[in-house]
């Protein structure tokens, strides 16, 4: 780029510096940051966390469960990244596609924000219910759509909104929507070289999940770069882990104490070395 | 070069958004279950029995963890004996009604429907006998 930049002009251009680094890793905590794995790097990301910890000694404040989800992602190019994923929470797949559309920059082209778009499929497999009953492989699947909409207001503070579609097949009731629009608001202040402090919050508009309990999600980590991994040390009320489900299903109060202790652990690998660093 | 690159991108860029929508469109449902199954079967709360009613609630959502073999947290629901001393020590109820405090069970499935809790209510409720 710097190269053609050059050959273009030969007197002094200015040049466009792109923003990097929004956050540590591919996720604020739970949910998807504006970071992409970089072009030929795969990331192995391990999502755990432990049961509640308002459980009490006798399950060691949730010591004695787990959930987990494991992940690859892959940044086929510098603008498009695929991912694959199983989360014990209702024994789900996952595969999900995340593209750059605008970048954060200065210089020649001044863009005040990165935006990214998110969307995945999740396909539950636990056993039907009801065996007896027609059942369609399509009530099994949910589709979450995002945007990503970051800015990195300096070296040590980024923000990120996240709007949100979640789409449910099959809902309990008619009052129930299939279509759940919510909103999720989440930033890093970054503490020291090594360690950042994010948080993400996702609100879901009133009057969209009628048949069943629900709360927000609100989550907040550690982040623990120790240069090949990414730690997460985080708190959250969520026991999914999968976005269709954290934003929807999310049934634990903070307010009770209905919290759960967990982390993420992402490593990355690369697979191929591109030519077109950035 | 760098122009051609650009050029190429944003079309493979838009070629997958369209097969991506165009997918995403075709398996998209507005399904729910009160019009999908509009006759469900009543809930029968009468003769609830251990071995007609509630052993087959576990074995259908607890025992795959809780068994005799593998009991997960040292929770055995796969026979009487364990059961009733499970029931009995008061955290069952709490876990299985996913409440506050407990640890929602059965763990990362969906809720035990309505209509097996009051089977199971019922079942306690009686003395949870072994019948």
């Amino acid at each position: 780029m710097s190269i053609s930049a050059q050959e273009d002009t030969t007197s002094v251009k200015e040049e466009t510096k792109y923003t990097s680094s929004f956050f540590e890793t591919t996720r604020i905590v739970l949910g998807q940051s504006i970071e992409n794995p970089e072009h030929g790097k795969l990331i192995f990301l391990i999502q755990h966390h432990f049961g509640r910890v308002n459980t009490g000694i006798y399950e060691f404040f949730g010591l004695d469960q787990a959930t987990i989800r494991l992940g690859l992602e892959y940044g086929i190019n510098k603008w498009l990244a695929v991912g694959l994923g199983r989360s014990s929470y209702r024994k789900t797949y996952d595969g999900f596609v995340k593209a750059k559309i605008l970048r954060q920059s200065k210089g020649a082209r001044n863009m005040p924000l990165s935006v990214s778009y998110f969307g995945s499929i999740a396909i539950n497999t636990l056993k039907w219910e009801n065996e007896e009953l027609e059942n369609y492989f399509s009530s099994r699947m949910a589709y979450t759509h995002q945007l990503l909409i970051a800015r990195k207001f300096s070296p040590s503070l980024t923000f990120q909104l996240t709007p949100t579609l979640v789409h449910k097949n099959l809902v309990r009731t008619i009052e129930d929507k299939n279509d759940i629009f919510a909103t999720g608001v989440g930033g890093r202040v970054r503490l020291s070289k090594k360690l950042s402090l994010n948080a993400e919050y996702f609100y879901v508009f009133p009057n969209q999940i009628v048949s069943r309990d629900y709360d927000n999600s609100f989550s907040i980590s550690l982040d623990i770069d120790t240069g090949g991994h990414v730690f997460q040390l985080f708190f959250t009320n969520s026991n999914p882990i999968i976005e269709s489900g954290f934003i929807t299903e999310t049934t634990g109060k903070w307010t009770s104490g209905d919290i759960y202790f967990g982390f993420n652990i992402s490593r990355a690998f690369t697979l191929v070395y591109p030519n077109d660093v950035w | 070069m760098e122009h051609q690159i650009t050029k190429h991108g944003s079309r493979v860029f838009l070629a997958i958004l369209i097969i991506l929508t165009g997918w995403g469109l075709n398996s998209c449902y507005y399904d729910n279950v009160e019009e999908l199954y509009p006759n469900p079967p009543t809930c029968d709360t009468t003769n609830v029995t251990y071995s007609g009613t509630v052993a087959p609630i576990m074995a259908a959502s607890c025992n795959s963890c809780h068994s005799t073999t593998s009991a997960s947290g040292g929770i055995i629901t796969d026979n009487y004996d364990d059961l009733k001393s499970l029931v009995d020590g008061d955290r069952f109820w709490g876990a299985i009604n996913q409440q506050s405090g407990y640890s929602p069970m059965p763990q990362g499935a969906e809720k035990l429907n309505d209509c097996k809790l009051a089977k199971i209510d019922t079942w306690i409720y009686a003395g949870a006998p072994n019948n």
